[in-house]
């Protein structure tokens, strides 16, 4: 079949089109695709099917694993795609890895070196327990991302636009410091021994379920990497949709409860906001993917992040 | 947005009225300037503009609140950092720290602001009053930002550097440490997040504009 690939606005993306087997797949498209125009590798393709002049809505996306044949219109042996560069891609893993990283190497900075020398604070620091057990929490918590990272999450995207590498580095990096900075100051004033042991135990106890989440939410999908969504079971998962983030939100609660500042409160307040706008339209998604029709389950009565209120 | 006409007509007189009265603060603004830049020398502007400039940029908040109610059109994404900006270099700048007031930078911040902001209201008062706008009108205000934005954005840049030293021996705004929330203001945090906010902050904006006149101009043209 001859497959033509137009850009947005109409200009052809490769010259003649491309000639592929009645049985090619998508996946084969991207090949020739980037084969022909050498720069755009498949993770940078973004192939739509064009917009039919009346309907409105999303475009269709072409999904990997399926058939061209799927794509045509009945009867004929063409079709046209509407190709969009993403830009250049990095794999989640490498972001994730690059975020992470940050804030594990830049709390222990400012606990460890005599940093507070610049900021104007000579003399010897006292560091109070409630300092140390919260520099551990902390960097075992980003170790515990990266190690998610690579070994147990799976991605329903490979890839990420480069640009992200800067602005999530920005925003955890410059987190971590602000945290940092204030839970390692010389001037620093501890709780109460017990406010301390109840935020770190709510804090362990969230991690570990927070971790078990993770787990479930992997073994929904297959280890082929085709991703794809299901409707998520087990644990907390009946009641909530994101209940990986409703633990994640708790944690954070948790560490603040035991280190009261102002810099981990904003942290937790700017972090629930981002998860709870992404809960938001996950739980849409699968609420319109499992609307019980056609054979599909129905999505059941569930929380979207954060039960009583959301 | 209201549907109905007595719904839209009632906007159209609140923001017709609400265009209107801005605009004249903010042309007194330009007037005041002028004669005391002209009279006195440019240590004398901001004494001058004090009253008219404090009124006409903080009704301004109002428009945040126009742009979440759906009155206009303006993006909550653009009108929010304008005016949270500008509301910051008129009150936690320039009345806060007497010093920076008679700086020439006062000058140029005066006649960027005060120039687009007499065309922007101008524009919009006529839009919600007459329902047009002629093109002379909407090319001054999808062009002159092109100079003033940048001037504006530099003066208050500068203003900011011309206060910084005056923060730090006045402690005007600060917490210190030791307290109860491990939490601290001072100097430090006001340059690193204006400097986190302006870097990025100006190009977005600028950008915006940029686009926003390519559109309109041609729109216009094709009319």
């Amino acid at each position: 079949m001859k497959v033509s690939v137009v850009s947005r606005s109409g200009r052809e993306v490769v010259k003649g089109g491309i000639e592929l087997k009645d049985s090619a797949k998508v996946a084969d498209l991207q090949e020739a695709i980037h084969a022909k125009t050498k720069k755009y590798y498949p993770a940078r393709q973004r192939l739509t099917l064009p917009a039919q002049p009346g309907k409105s809505g999303k475009p269709v996306v072409l999904s990997q694993k399926a058939s061209l044949s799927e794509y045509c219109e009945k009867g004929s042996g063409s079709l046209t795609v509407v190709f969009k560069d993403l830009g250049p891609q990095v794999y989640y893993s490498t972001l994730f890895f690059w975020e992470y990283v940050g804030p594990l190497i830049i709390y222990p900075i400012f606990y460890y070196l005599p940093v507070y020398k610049y900021f104007g604070y000579e003399g010897e620091r006292v560091i109070h327990p409630v300092q140390t057990y919260a520099m551990y929490y902390f960097c075992f918590h980003y170790f515990k991302r990266i190690m998610e990272t690579f070994f147990v999450h799976r991605f329903s995207h490979a890839t990420s636009p480069v640009s992200n590498v800067f602005r999530n580095c920005a925003y955890y990096w410059t987190f971590g410091a602000y945290i940092a900075y204030y839970c390692n100051h010389p001037l620093y004033t501890p709780v109460s021994d017990l406010q301390m042991k109840i935020g770190f135990g709510i804090g362990v106890v969230c991690q570990i379920a927070n971790f078990y989440c993770h787990i479930l939410l992997r073994n929904l999908r297959s280890p082929t990497g085709s991703g794809g969504y299901q409707i998520p079971r087990g644990f907390l998962f009946n009641i909530v949709t994101c209940a990986n983030y409703t633990t994640e939100i708790y944690q954070w609660l948790g560490f603040n409860i035991a280190t009261q500042t102002v810099a981990g409160y904003v942290f937790l307040a700017v972090a629930a906001a981002i998860m709870t706008n992404w809960a938001l339209g996950k739980h849409s998604r699968l609420r319109k993917l499992f609307d019980g029709k056609d054979g599909q389950p129905k999505y059941p009565r569930r929380w979207v992040i954060l039960p009583p209120f959301l | 947005m209201a549907t109905t006409v007595s719904g839209s007509a009632l906007r159209r007189l609140y923001l017709s009225a609400y265009n209107w009265v801005v605009f004249f603060g903010w042309a007194q603004v330009l007037c005041y300037a002028a004669s005391a830049l002209l009279e006195s020398g440019h240590e004398a502007v901001y004494a001058a503009v004090e009253r008219p400039l404090q009124f006409a940029q903080t009704a301004a908040f109002m428009e945040i609140l126009h742009s979440i109610l759906g009155f206009v059109r303006s993006p909550i994404s653009t009108t929010l950092p304008q005016i949270t900006g500008r509301l910051y270099i008129t009150w936690g700048i320039l009345w806060s720290f007497q010093e920076a007031q008679s700086h020439v930078l006062v000058t140029s911040l005066i006649i960027s602001w005060s120039i687009t902001e007499v065309i922007r209201y101008f524009f919009f008062a006529m839009k919600e009053t007459f329902g047009f706008a002629p093109y002379w009108l909407l090319w001054l205000r999808y062009s002159t930002f092109l100079v003033f934005y940048p001037t504006g954005m530099l003066s208050e840049a500068g203003l900011i550097l011309v206060a910084m030293p005056f923060m730090k021996t006045s402690r005007k705004y600060y917490l210190m440490m030791p307290n109860k929330w491990n939490f601290s203001i001072d100097y430090r945090h006001e340059l690193a997040l204006d400097t986190a906010l302006i870097i990025p902050g100006f190009p977005y904006l600028f950008r915006y504009m940029v686009d926003k006149r390519k559109k309109v101009l041609l729109a216009a043209k094709t009319v």
